[in-house]
């Protein structure tokens, strides 16, 4: 439920940056670090769409996960689990090129990337975590 | 008895996971409620602010006008010949610094072809709005077709990719090419020619310009940065067509209007 809502954070986090690049935002608020500059850049587009719309795919299909994973029928799927720790696996290793564009390529930090960053690394820490959980719970109960 | 006490603990576990997941989702409910207010509210903050710095345009919100191209060339040229482009696109670049030259020197000029510039500003390219509003007000001084020159000479360093304000650049632009520079910047603050934009891309919309740079050469429609020599193979075939029938009805030099094209093409209406 933690990966949920910081996957919710992130749903409006991505969609103040994608708002951004269609322009329908003027100027991003960005009391730290060059966010334009980043936003700008020609690494901000991935695949002919904007980095924020993919991570806002990312981040609504993480959440749809999760609101699945806590419904009653699916409450020991652990294919659920495990789906979630390839999404934010995946994730972890995107925004890691990403910050390492910023840092070494751009020259520039963009302090919402940044936080996007950090709740990726956090969702894969809890999903990893949750996914152990339940492996312990199904040995623990004997079955498979 | 090992099997009983297995399949009791089976049973617990599946109680507990599911007590535990139905308890627990309402708490996760309202936290998502929460987070939709404050990041609602946030967004309709970040979004209603002025945006004086980088100035955008919401094309959705802009009530469109009357459609104006912009003319090259003698209105009453046997050939009429339409270009609907998005000044950000490289496409329409290429085709502006490649083979425009060319067709004003070699078909525009002799009055063989009448030119028309109709904006096709595309969602996807973020100052492509404000390229079009600096050249209509460059227009209002008659001197559309430098600044449009300027652009697309210049467009990998006032695009979408380049920077976010791209005003400061235009601004140059109107100096180099002699504009009354505060004149037209009060028109570009004022964002005067909006509707004429908005009244332009829909026309080419609705003549099913399906890619920028589109043009509609007497009765073809072709799209894509085409060359000075198929552009020229069109401008032939429509001559043929407009000398075995009857003049195309005159335009008027400042405003080309939807119905100025003497036939339509394949895609157009």
């Amino acid at each position: 439920m933690i990966i949920g809502m910081l996957a919710f954070i992130g749903v409006f986090v991505s969609t103040y940056l994608t708002l951004y690049k269609f322009g329908y935002i003027g100027s991003l608020q960005c009391a730290v670090g060059s966010c334009e500059t980043v936003n700008t850049s020609r690494w901000a587009t991935f695949f002919g769409l904007p980095v924020a719309a993919w991570g806002l795919g990312f981040y609504v299909s993480a959440l749809a996960l999760v609101v699945v994973g806590i419904q009653e029928r699916y409450a020991d799927s652990r294919a659920l689990s495990l789906a979630l720790v390839a999404l934010t696996g995946w994730g972890v290793l995107f925004s890691g090129w990403l910050t390492y564009l910023e840092l070494f390529v751009i020259d520039a930090i963009c302090i919402w990337c940044v936080t996007s960053a950090v709740i990726v690394l956090v969702m894969f820490a809890v999903s990893v975590a949750e996914y152990r959980e339940t492996g312990d719970g199904r040995r623990e109960t004997g079955s498979g | 008895m090992a099997k009983d006490r297995v399949e009791a603990g089976r049973g617990r576990r599946a109680d507990v996971v599911k007590k535990s997941k139905s308890k627990s989702n309402t708490p996760f409910y309202v936290a998502l409620a929460v987070i939709a207010v404050v990041g609602i509210g946030a967004l309709a903050y970040f979004a209603s602010r002025p945006k004086n710095v980088a100035k955008t345009v919401d094309p959705a919100a802009v009530v469109a006008g009357e459609p104006q191209g912009y003319l090259l060339g003698k209105p009453d040229a046997p050939v009429q010949v339409i270009e609907f482009a998005d000044f950000e696109c490289p496409a329409c670049g290429q085709f502006a610094t490649l083979a425009e030259p060319d067709i004003r020197k070699r078909l525009i000029e002799p009055g063989t072809i009448s030119y028309r510039f109709y904006d096709y500003p595309l969602a996807m390219h973020k100052n492509t709005w404000q390229a079009s509003n600096a050249a209509a007000c460059a227009d209002e001084q008659g001197k559309f077709w430098e600044m449009h020159d300027q652009l697309f000479n210049q467009q990998d360093r006032w695009n979408g990719q380049a920077t976010s304000r791209p005003k400061s650049r235009f601004q140059e632009y109107a100096q180099a090419i002699g504009l009354d520079v505060d004149k037209w910047e009060a028109c570009y603050d004022a964002q005067k020619y909006q509707p004429r934009i908005k009244a332009n891309e829909q026309m080419a919309i609705k003549r099913g310009a399906s890619q920028t740079p589109t043009f509609v050469i007497g009765n073809q429609m072709v799209g894509g940065a085409i060359s000075f020599d198929r552009f020229k193979a069109l401008v032939d075939s429509a001559l043929v067509l407009a000398k075995s029938a009857p003049p195309a009805p005159n335009t008027s030099a400042d405003t080309a209007k939807s119905t100025a094209v003497p036939a339509k093409g394949p895609g157009g209406q």
